[in-house]
């Protein structure tokens, strides 16, 4: 409903350009083109697929949901998915969540992050202190680790207001250090280094039950990151990440919509943080240190900012290599260059993101742009998902 | 309690001291590619690998091992240049980090799998023993050797930046257009800077690693972290003042060792703590840094 109130305006330029400097991800991001909006915009308002073609897409899609939803759960499936499959499984949904969290500051607040281990933290251990330690149940757990996620952010979110660019990137560091060394070394909070239990909530214990569980929770965030983007407060969240100044000369309040930044991702943060304590069921606080935090950010980069999709899909794929998801390619590897499959993952990720960043700036959002569009029902586009400009102010600095 | 307060500050500047070796590399590379180099203490603990393979299992004298090491420190320096940052330099300054971040975890990767075997290692001392104990505490030779090759790499900086090739390196940073129409060529200066920041960083690496017994990682996260401590050094010096570094990485360390005073001795992670509130406080009240003259352009 919205995109058809959005190209209404398309009669005069000016209008329709600025509606689209607005959104320029979203799901119809082919109709806006800088030049001509509104002809775009016809243009894909007249393309209809034919009978074959929205064969083709319905077959896509169906692939799609049967990947995700019935091949886990060993459903009209020729795959045998074992223990470790599902674990994978469960840990690249949680890592989208929280890849997701992360893209909420990088991509929408231009606020770099080098903390986030902190917030997933939080998270994980108010999680699992409410349900083993004051007996409540999962679900209020996971309010309560969403609350403190959000709070802790706020309290960063407060310094970011003077603290900006790098410098903030440095403050998140530190912060991270500090939460690593001195707030997870409570042992009343975190069980010290034998870890703290975090059991799962009744109906859920099951593997499988708990990756539908968690995948519930993802779509959840992706429709709450969708709304953001869709609302005023995430359109001020663009104009103020490319230039605050201007923003706040056209009425935004940068303070307010940098915090809600922060306090939307300090939730998603804390919600993947307790998905990750009840699917270890005993979290050690030994896990949060500096390299997950690196690796945050560099699966969040490398699926491409503000885009959902490669986000998720990025975060997936660096779970996957965490785990040890290389194992699959690791046979071939470790008898060409000798390398053990358990080491698939820290040492080949690093050099994908290496070529992604710079051969592909969009990151996996753009490679996947096209098909995206495509069965979403629109012409296939080899260009689609390109980055329009050269973007000079990811980061305020 | 004098005591323990002249140990924290013995300590400090010791350990300070390769804080001071590590910021002094960040802000040159800051100078030079506008970028935070993640990658700084990376260069650190693969040029102690190598010095590490050289000496213990390939059995070369100690000082061909280090002069190994340093090698392959640049040789990573310059690859990082050549490879991420110059293609990368009209890049966001986000996405340069994270190639900076990126180089430092694949050296990591690469570290812990080709140390799978025994994965803490132990690097001999140039010179065994015990040089004095001052306050109480003993100082080893080999932390003494570390503070003196600082003074050494601070002389040797100064004099290198009023030679014709360091003035044309301060110029090609300053102004990047007008030097290249002087003559200077700013691609050149550019890999010579990170090659400078990367022996460095590689001598922070040999010479701290001893200290202590090392893992994958040891300057990033490791035993023997450098990298916020460096980073911190390198604010307090407004990321362009070498000197400022030099002095920032002291005063860094000793404001860490402070935490450790039996004082806080109930507070976990108290040196942490420390260096949180310390950076807080540093970035909130005196953004542009405190060793540098003028007002810092970042």
């Amino acid at each position: 409903m919205s995109t058809t109130l959005r190209r209404k305006p398309g009669k005069r330029g000016h209008a329709a350009s600025e509606a689209s400097t607005v959104e320029p991800r979203d799901a119809d991001g082919a109709d806006d083109t800088k030049a001509l909006p509104a002809v775009a915009a016809a243009e894909n308002g007249w393309f209809r697929p034919s009978a074959g073609g929205w064969f083709a897409r319905a077959a896509a899609w169906v692939l799609l949901l049967w990947l995700i939803l019935a091949v886990p759960a060993n459903v009209l499936s020729p795959f045998d998915f074992g223990v470790s499959d599902i674990n994978l499984a469960i840990a690249a949904v949680i890592f989208a969540i929280i890849g997701l969290s992360l893209n909420v500051l990088i991509g929408y607040a231009g606020q770099l992050s080098l903390g986030h281990q902190a917030f997933v933290g939080i998270g994980a251990f108010a999680s699992a202190y409410v349900v083993t330690n004051l007996g409540l149940g999962f679900w209020f757990g996971v309010v309560v680790a969403a609350g403190f996620g959000a709070v802790q952010a706020l309290a960063l979110g407060a310094v970011s207001l003077r603290v900006t660019g790098l410098y903030f990137a440095l403050v998140s560091l530190a912060y991270g250090t500090f939460a690593e060394n001195s707030l997870f070394a409570v042992s009343e909070i975190t069980g010290g280094e034998g870890g703290k239990p975090a059991d799962r909530p009744a109906g859920f214990a099951e593997d499988q039950m708990y990756y539908f569980l968690c995948l519930a929770f993802l779509v959840l965030v992706l429709w709450l990151d969708w709304r953001l983007t869709r609302s005023k407060g995430g359109r001020a969240l663009q104009a103020l990440r490319e230039n605050p100044r201007v923003a706040a000369s056209y009425g935004i309040d940068v303070r307010r919509y940098t915090l809600l930044a922060f306090v939307v991702s300090g939730t998603f943060a804390g919600i993947g943080g307790a998905l990750m304590a009840h699917h270890q069921q005993i979290i050690v606080p030994g896990i949060f240190d500096f390299q997950l935090a690196l690796i945050f950010v560099v699966m969040t980069v490398v699926g491409g900012l503000r885009n959902r999709i490669g986000v998720v899909i990025g975060s997936a794929f660096f779970a996957g290599l965490g785990e040890g998801g290389g194992s699959e390619g690791g046979g071939f590897l470790e008898r060409t260059i000798g390398l053990p499959a358990e080491f698939t993952g820290i040492v080949i990720g690093p050099f994908l993101l290496l070529i992604v960043i710079t051969l592909l700036p969009g990151g996996i959002g753009q490679l996947i742009g096209p098909v995206k569009d495509w069965m979403l029902g629109k012409r296939f586009d080899r260009n689609a998902g390109k980055l329009k400009e050269v973007e000079v102010s990811d980061v305020r600095a | 309690m004098i005591d323990e307060i002249g140990a924290a500050l013995v300590i400090g500047v010791l350990t300070g001291s390769v804080y001071s070796m590590v910021a002094l590399g960040i802000v040159l590379v800051y100078r030079a590619s506008r970028v935070f180099n993640f990658a700084q203490t990376e260069f650190g603990t693969t040029g102690l690998f190598a010095a590490f393979v050289a000496v213990e299992l390939w059995g070369w004298h100690y000082a061909f091992g280090v002069l190994f090491g340093l090698a392959a420190a640049v040789a990573m320096g310059l690859a990082t240049e050549r490879l991420i940052i110059r293609p990368l330099r009209d890049s966001s300054r986000v996405t340069l980090l994270v190639g900076t971040a990126g180089v430092a975890l694949a050296a990591i990767g690469i570290q812990f799998w080709q140390n799978n075997a025994q994965p803490i290692r132990q690097m001999p001392r140039m010179i065994e023993g015990v040089a004095g104990e001052p306050f109480g505490t003993p100082v080893t030779h080999q932390q003494v050797i570390t503070l003196l090759v600082l003074l050494a790499v601070a002389v040797g900086l100064a004099l290198f930046f009023r030679s014709p090739t360091g003035l044309a390196v301060q110029a090609a940073q300053q102004e990047a257009t007008a030097s290249e129409l002087v003559g200077i060529s700013v691609r050149r200066v550019s890999m010579l800077t990170w090659g400078i920041a990367a022996f460095l960083g590689g001598l922070a690496g040999v010479l701290s690693g001893p200290n202590l017994t090392f893992t994958a990682g040891f300057l990033t996260f490791g035993a023997g972290a450098a990298l916020l401590q460096g980073f911190m050094a390198a604010v307090l010096a407004g990321m362009r003042s070498m000197p400022g570094a030099v002095l920032g990485g002291l005063v860094v360390g000793v404001v860490e060792q402070l935490g450790s005073l039996t004082l806080f001795d109930g507070v976990d992670g108290s040196r942490a703590l420390f260096l949180f509130l310390f950076l807080l406080g540093v970035l909130l009240l005196r953004p542009q840094g405190v060793f540098v003259r003028e007002k810092a352009t970042v």
